[in-house]
């Protein structure tokens, strides 16, 4: 039992604050958290926080932006009702990993035509990183391609309507409707059909489809740079750090963020907990042998990470280097993966920090079986497996994944059998307990 | 010849609410300028920016969309983040319809206060001024260290009274007691009759009982309020107006959120028209509901354009109030005109 302690959960993942309040033996504190029926978040925290340490136990998952906005707004209720102090507990950071935007030499998107993602679903068909022009799941429904038709279908039967009714009340401004735009292969081709506000203002008939989705073939292709300007993709990083500061938090708990670097855009002290000491737990008691096993990093960035463990144990490296460039537009994506390092007639552990759209890992799975592995086994921090992620898994040739409950996991563990799960409760709630008390948090750090 | 390439108002809008965007555009004879964002497979929200802004004078405008409120706002302030650090001279947040403006005070212990909570938000993520149009509490400008510019639609609404009721015969009525102060300003405008509802809430967005203070026997009452979110209140409010007399019952709202059942309700009510601003997407709301009628506030928010370009499109509020800040004018005047 340990006292003087308000433990808040997000509705992100009940799980996990459930069982890090059992660890701590004290129960969660009574909140509501819902959303008035405009969709703003409604907050009241029951019982007393005043001169209380606070936790706040939300994770960057699920609809990203409504948790952040209520972690925000939960805090800054707990600091207004007099908390003696505000601990962010963010299992996996949002807006932590910004994708990078693929560029050609000319500087514009390197956006397939949306001709290529026609062929049946294999995990190589789409790049890894997030972006526009990519639909969200392949191969698996035709992705755009349908989904375009349908929009072509339900903007023209709303045409007519639609235009009567802007024009009536804005002063004739309405007249200039327009016309619902051709959906056409590349963007290039699109840039002098749908300009400025026009692409804009026809949205209105797309109704099932939020205002910015991904999905939304028109958004993206209405989209286009100025000559001569090299666009950019926003870097959230900063902003979310400041927004948490300024809602008052006083301190972040979190685990494996995507950059170490990220801890420096806070001014309030940050504990980075590593996943590390459970992976290598889970490595040295459920794999038989695991010294003849080969630590791989499925890219450049996880080197790192993965060497770190390797070295601990004493195990060999190997690591994947992924071209996201190719020299042609044309090219078979896949070919870009170069592998460096032995893999032949072992088993391999990928190693890496997130899996999200699961592309990275499936594709280095297939690489690695390429150059003769024996088994593949991936083990990461965080398991978001967003988009067709799942599917993608059970289709590749992974033979076991393992990941953290940093997110929520049991619908994701239903519908893959490949699946495992460790526990962070114990470390997070250890944490909690030792900022609470004042005592150093480093021996979690460490691993034995 | 680098004075005049400098500092020209760039428009960038949220996705929230196109439609409005593309009138203040055309309102201030610009393009919007090229943005994407979407919403990537891990719903995080991406921005990306497709026109140099440097040294420019940013305008954001993103309304609240019902159901897609933190969505909206986290773009929002994506956005002014993504300019901010992309050297914008200065950065306009054109919010129509405030977000969370409701919850502005700790009516119960540990209730948050969202409202002050965005507007820090705002400020950190580097916004230097901010338009909104009539606040649900105007002590809200106060939660800002930046200029907060609160329009009013009142002279939008005055004019729409004045051009399709017979205003001798109207009286006004304000929903409930926080209101009255912008029911009475009308009615003091009008030099019409003024009366009062007040009412019981005794949980959010469920509405108690209802009295009727002032005389409406036999009148065009004008139910004036701020804003109308499921329009449990305004149906009511209506009965118990109908029930004291009145010939006919209007409602005249700012902000017409409009969320859950909202539009049955108005269509079940005994209103006779419930008219709304634009600054909330409506949506095929005005389809759905015959009742619904709206008013254009576009105008207001655009005034701000540079005078060299004034003879191209003349007009109204929030075009105004746009062109007034980006050349430093006064933007009082829009309080009490519509501008044409």
């Amino acid at each position: 039992m340990v006292r003087n302690i308000v433990i808040l959960g997000g509705n992100s993942h009940p799980q996990l604050t459930e069982s890090i309040c059992n660890i701590l033996c004290i129960p969660p504190s009574n909140r509501i958290l819902s959303k008035f029926s405009g969709g703003e978040s409604r907050c009241e925290i029951k019982d007393s926080v005043r001169g209380k340490d606070v936790y706040i136990i939300q994770s960057g998952s699920g609809n990203v932006n409504d948790n952040l906005i209520d972690l925000c707004i939960m805090i800054s209720a707990c600091k207004t009702g007099s908390a003696k102090r505000v601990t962010a507990v963010v299992p996996l950071f949002p807006y932590s990993r910004q994708p990078d935007w693929p560029y050609t030499k000319s500087g514009a998107p390197l956006t397939q035509s949306s001709g290529s993602t026609k062929k049946d679903y294999t995990f190589e068909s789409v790049p890894a990183t997030p972006r526009p022009g990519a639909p969200r799941s392949a191969g698996l429904t035709n992705g755009v391609n349908g989904l375009a038709e349908k929009l072509t279908k339900t903007s023209l039967a709303n045409d007519g309507t639609n235009g009567a009714t802007t024009n009536g009340n804005t002063n004739g401004n309405g007249g200039d409707h327009f016309p619902t735009p051709r959906r056409s292969d590349t963007i290039s081709s699109n840039s002098s059909a749908t300009r400025g506000h026009h692409a804009e203002g026809s949205t209105s008939s797309q109704r099932s489809y939020t205002t910015h989705d991904y999905e939304n073939p028109h958004n993206v292709n209405a989209f286009q740079s100025k000559p001569g300007y090299k666009q950019w993709v926003a870097q959230a990083g900063t902003l979310v750090a400041d927004l948490l500061t300024c809602a008052g938090a006083d301190h972040i708990i979190t685990m494996d963020l995507h950059d170490p670097q990220y801890q420096g855009f806070f001014d309030i002290p940050v504990d980075n907990l590593y996943g590390k000491a459970l992976i290598q737990n889970y490595i040295q008691t459920s794999l038989p042998k695991y010294q003849d096993a080969v630590i791989v990093s499925p890219d450049a960035g996880g080197a790192k990470r993965a060497t770190l463990i390797a070295d601990s144990l004493n195990m060999d490296f190997a690591l994947i280097h992924k071209e996201r460039r190719p020299t042609r537009f044309t090219e078979q994506r896949n070919a870009s993966m170069m592998l460096v390092g032995d893999v032949a007639n072992r088993v391999c552990i990928l190693v890496d920090d997130i899996v999200d759209t699961a592309n990275t890992i499936t594709r280095a799975a297939k690489l690695l079986k390429k150059e003769g592995a024996t088994k593949v086994y991936a083990l990461l921090t965080h398991g978001v497996f967003s988009g067709d992620a799942i599917a993608r898994i059970n289709a590749s040739s992974i033979d076991k994944i393992l990941v953290t409950n940093s997110v929520p996991q049991s619908e994701h563990r239903r519908q893959c059998p490949k699946l495992e799960v460790i526990d962070i409760s114990p470390v997070f709630a250890e944490a909690i307990r030792r900022v609470h008390h004042g005592e150093s948090i480093s021996v979690l750090f460490q691993h034995n | 010849m680098l004075d005049q390439m400098a500092n020209e108002i760039k428009l960038i809008a949220g996705s929230s609410h196109p439609e409005l965007s593309a009138l203040v555009a055309s309102r201030l004879g610009i393009d919007i300028a090229n943005t994407m964002s979407l919403n990537y497979s891990n719903r995080e929200t991406s921005v990306s920016i497709g026109e140099s802004v440097r040294d420019e004078d940013v305008f954001i405008l993103q309304s609240t969309a019902p159901g897609d409120v933190n969505d909206g706002l986290m773009e929002l302030l994506i956005m002014i983040h993504a300019c901010r650090t992309a050297s914008a001279r200065r950065i306009t947040a054109v919010i129509p319809n405030f977000p969370y403006a409701r919850q502005d005070k700790k009516d119960k212990s540990r209730a948050p206060i969202s409202a002050k909570l965005i507007a820090n938000m705002l400020q950190v993520s580097g916004c230097n001024h901010v338009i909104t149009m009539d606040l649900h509490a105007s002590q809200i400008q106060g939660f800002f260290n930046v200029p907060v510019d609160n329009l009013y639609a009142e002279p939008s609404v005055l004019r729409w009274i004045r051009e399709n009721l017979s205003v001798d015969n109207c009286v006004i009525v304000s929903p409930d007691a926080g209101g009255a102060k912008r029911a009475t300003s009308i009615a003091d405008r009008l030099n019409t009759a003024f009366a009062l509802i007040h009412k019981e809430r005794p949980r959010p967005n469920v509405v108690g009982r209802m009295v009727l203070v002032g005389d409406v026997q036999d009148k065009v009452a004008i139910l004036v309020d701020d804003m109308a979110d499921t329009c449990g209140t305004l149906a009511k409010a209506a009965e118990t107006v109908r029930q004291n007399g009145a010939r006919e019952v209007y409602a005249i709202v700012t902000h017409g959120i409009l969320s859950g059942k909202a539009i049955e309700t108005i269509n079940a009510s005994c209103l006779a028209g419930l008219v709304v601003t634009n600054t909330v997407p409506l949506g095929d709301k005005a389809e759905r509901c015959p009742k619904l009628k709206i008013i254009d506030v576009a105008g207001t928010v655009a005034e701000v354009r540079p005078h060299k370009k004034i003879p191209t499109v003349q007009s109204l509020i929030i075009q105004q109030a746009i062109r007034r800040t980006h050349n430093g004018e006064s933007v009082s005047y829009l309080f009490n005109n519509v501008p044409v």
